[in-house]
């Protein structure tokens, strides 16, 4: 728990100090800003479920960027041939991760993979968007789930 | 260097941010169109910003201007996801091939 929290104020620190592109006159109102910020976290998302494994999010950033960027560019050229280049259909998915922060996480990183977009999550059944059914997601979905599955802590 | 680098990377930010309003045109569906919003406008954003960060005076700068590209993707994430629950939930039936 102090840890945890120990950590967010330094996050929030560094937050402060960026916003106010390293100029530290005031302060004194930082060390307030930081002080209150940190208050608020910990009485509005205690530090205690699913805590992030530090040592996986590096990795995990790197997966993120590697296909939220072949993402882009998959839908950037489908969207200059037009039309002809979808065949949409609906998946439905069987989650294996805990409810909570793992389920919304995977929720909402799924719609910036390649080619899939949240519809809804209902307690672990998850249905996905797919602008092209002809290819194979069910493989990249898992290994995504995999990956949150370990900068979680939890198995599946 | 910096400098055409810094250009090249807001060029194709610009591309990216093309492509995703062409699709937002062209796409047949709301569900499709999410798609071209959320994954190639966010790309787009992510180059305009590391294109900016690399000319900017400061690291705090640089740092202000990359912090905004989590944040952008995380409110996109979020808002794709509450669309797309909506329409589904109004009964929008996914554009499909086969019927056209």
């Amino acid at each position: 728990m102090i840890p945890g929290l120990i950590l967010r104020c330094l996050l929030f620190a560094v937050l402060w100090w960026v916003l106010a592109e390293g100029h530290i006159d005031d302060l004194w109102l930082g060390v307030v800003a930081v002080m209150t910020a940190t208050w608020a976290s910990a009485v509005l998302m205690p530090p205690v479920a699913h805590r992030l494994r530090l040592i996986k999010m590096p990795g995990f950033v790197l997966f993120f960027l590697r296909n939220s960027i072949r993402g882009g560019f998959q839908v950037a050229m489908m969207a200059l041939r037009g039309r002809a280049a979808l065949q949409p259909g609906v998946l439905e998915l069987q989650l294996n991760l805990p409810e909570g922060g793992p389920r919304v996480l995977m929720t909402s990183v799924i719609g910036l993979m390649p080619g899939t977009l949240s519809v809804e999550l209902a307690e672990d059944r998850l249905r996905v968007h797919v602008l092209d059914e002809r290819l194979s997601l069910a493989a990249e979905v898992g290994e995504l789930e995999a990956r949150i599955s370990a900068l979680f802590g939890v198995g599946l | 260097m910096i400098e055409i680098l810094s250009v090249v990377l807001q060029i194709a930010g610009a591309f990216f941010y093309f492509a995703g309003t062409l699709g937002l045109l062209r796409f047949p569906d709301v569900y499709s169109r999410l798609h071209a919003l959320a994954k190639a406008d966010n790309l787009g954003l992510g180059c305009v910003l590391i294109g900016l960060a690399l000319q900017a005076e400061s690291v705090a700068v640089a740092l202000k201007l990359l912090l905004i590209w989590p944040l952008a993707l995380a409110a996109s994430a979020g808002v794709s996801y509450a669309i797309a629950r909506r329409a589904d939930s109004l009964g929008v039936v996914p554009w499909c091939k086969e019927k056209h």
